[in-house]
């Protein structure tokens, strides 16, 4: 019986760690070309998830039908925000080495900080004097940053300011949507029928939004490794000062690739409600955010097909071990899932840093 | 070829370049000399465009091409062989040698290109399948030659290019950069750390220290000078 349940569970955890792999691939992707640790990763999903819900609830069309405009709308929103953010922190100059002044990071801190606490305090998230402490801390944290790294460690205060930008970011997408739409959790209907194998029952959503996302892992990997765009953009991952001397503009494939890994993470967002088509909310991003990172880690962090398959493998986790949970008595399986997720997090980061599948 | 005037540039707060003129005569080999920290490097990387000028002019082919960005200067035939190699360790020969020809007209002369590559270096089209970072220093600096040689330039600066290697793949790569001058009539400015050997091989030499250029000459005329080689080489 415990059996029959476990293996019907890892049939699902393999189905969704497809998904959970696909929604890894952004975040490895721009950590591979940039070195930066996307922090808002999780307010991409969910703009993904609005994108397919409004799609389907409003226009009446299809999940599958949505995933190219998520993509489209994804890239657009990774160009605004690299220029608008990201550049001044990740300007290539010199050989290739990145050389950000502190003052630039500084400003690009101060800048996206204060409109996400302004963001927070216009949705009622933050009380006044809540939002006003918060920025007072903020800035004091910035003059920090400023002090100790602004002079002769450029780099490391730009790394720093990455952080700090990319969690503005999430947060001013989140209240920016919570305007829009409430904080009301939603849910959207597509019922196309489901397949039976006898251990567990499988809806076509979930099986397409898995096959979508083994499509597109295979897509990126042609295109990555066949392809003049994709062989480019893996030139600057591998050297971006080998790259520069081949004549790849490498600036240019800076912005694409940040752009491109926030449209896979948009398009990933809409193939996600396909497996979990509930529970749509502004907020929803945060356990995506911390599961993409134990994902990535997984996968050995630059490697967008490691994520991939750090994925897979984290489904199968999830699933299994949430199934022998279910069985101990007294124990609540849910969050003792997620500390064992954590777990092996922090076990692979002290007998493998580099990552599990990553050779090396 | 290829004329630098007054040239100055830096990182953020730090000048490096103090307004050197140099001048690269079409098919010569001409070296850049000088200690450690002394804006060789730099010399080169503002040429290519990854480091702005802040003042004075880099002329390519009469053109004035200060502020032209990196690949675009490829498109017009200078090439980079960068200190410290800079190959992509994690593809294999051949997929290193075709990132050379990334731009849209080298690709065109790629085919004739390539068999140029392994002419030159037999060894890498017998290791064409092996990736880049598994194979030896020499021949590693082999494939990043290779791969500037893919991009079909007319002058081919490089940065240190014996760095780190034995004795007789030093003598190697020289006999490389005469034969890159002889038989394919390429034009070189060539950084070098080692002095004996770089002033054997070029037809003119600059000696630089603190950013700019403290003496200029035949070769002939720089290894008679005490003074320079004592002050600057190290000789």
């Amino acid at each position: 019986m415990i059996f029959e349940q476990l293996a019907g569970n890892l049939v699902q955890g393999l189905v969704l760690g497809a998904v959970y792999g696909m929604a890894t691939m952004g975040l490895s992707l721009i950590f591979g070309v940039l070195q930066i640790v996307n922090v808002g990763h999780g307010a991409f999903i969910m703009v993904g998830a609005f994108t397919a819900l409004m799609m389907f609830q409003a226009l009446g069309i299809p999940p599958v039908i949505a995933l190219p405009a998520a993509l489209i709308l994804g890239m657009l929103l990774g160009m605004v925000i690299y220029y608008a953010a990201v550049k001044p922190l990740v300007s290539p100059s010199g050989s290739g080495i990145r050389k950000p002044s502190g003052r630039d990071a500084g400003i690009a801190v101060a800048i996206f900080i204060s409109l996400m606490v302004v963001m927070r305090f216009l949705s009622g998230y933050y009380k006044l004097h809540t939002a006003f402490s918060i920025f007072v801390g903020l800035l004091f944290l910035y003059g920090l940053l400023l002090y100790v790294y602004g002079g002769r460690r450029q780099e490391k205060a730009a790394e720093l300011a990455t952080l700090l930008v990319t969690f503005a970011f999430g947060v001013i997408l989140e209240e920016f949507v919570k305007q829009l739409f409430t904080s009301e959790a939603r849910g959207y209907n597509w019922d196309i029928g489901k397949l039976d194998i006898g251990i567990t029952v499988l809806p076509y959503t979930k099986l397409l939004a898995a096959l979508g996302s083994v499509s597109i892992a295979v897509i990126l990997y042609l295109w990555f490794n066949k392809t003049r765009a994709g062989m480019a953009m893996r030139s600057v991952v591998e050297d971006s000062v080998g790259a520069r001397v081949c004549g790849v503009n490498v600036d240019w494939q800076y912005a694409l690739s940040f752009s491109l890994g926030i449209g896979l993470t948009v398009t990933s967002g809409v193939l996600l409600t396909m497996f979990i088509p509930v529970g749509i909310n502004p907020y929803m991003g945060g356990p995506y955010t911390l599961k993409a990172f134990v994902i990535a880690v997984l996968g050995g962090l630059a490697s967008p097909y490691g994520a991939f398959f750090g994925g897979l493998v984290f489904g199968l986790i999830e699933n299994g071990s949430y199934t022998l949970f279910a069985v101990i008595p007294g124990v609540e399986p849910f969050a003792l899932t997620r500390f064992f997720s954590f777990l092996i997090l922090l076990v692979i980061l002290l007998i493998r840093p580099t990552g599990l599948l990553r050779a090396k | 070829m290829l004329r630098v005037e007054k040239l100055e540039s830096g990182y953020g707060p730090m000048q490096v370049l103090w307004g050197p003129d140099i001048e690269v005569k079409a098919g010569t080999i001409t070296s850049l000399l000088g200690p450690n920290g002394a804006g060789k490097s730099t010399l080169l990387w503002t040429i290519l465009g990854s480091v702005k000028t802040r003042q004075g002019r880099v002329l390519y082919k009469e053109e004035d091409v200060t502020h032209m960005q990196p690949h675009r200067k490829v498109d017009l035939g200078l090439a980079m062989v960068p200190e410290g190699k800079h190959l992509f360790k994690e593809m294999t020969v051949y997929e290193n040698l075709v990132m050379g020809a990334y731009r849209r007209d080298a690709m065109a002369r790629k085919e004739e290109n390539l068999e140029m590559v392994y002419s030159m270096f037999p060894i890498l089209a017998e290791r064409q399948k092996q990736v880049a970072g598994s194979l030896s220093g020499g021949q590693q600096q082999m494939v990043t030659i290779g791969r500037a040689l893919m991009t079909n330039p007319t002058l081919i600066m490089m940065d240190e290019p014996s760095q780190g290697l034995a004795p007789k793949l030093v003598m190697e790569i020289f006999e490389t950069i005469e034969k890159m001058k002889r038989e394919v009539g390429l034009t070189i400015l060539l950084v070098e750390q080692n002095a004996a050997a770089s002033l054997d091989a070029a037809d003119y030499v600059y000696v630089m220290h603190e950013g700019s250029i403290k003496a200029e000459g035949t070769p002939e005329k720089i290894k008679a000078s005490d003074d320079i080689k004592e002050a600057y080489l190290g000789l």
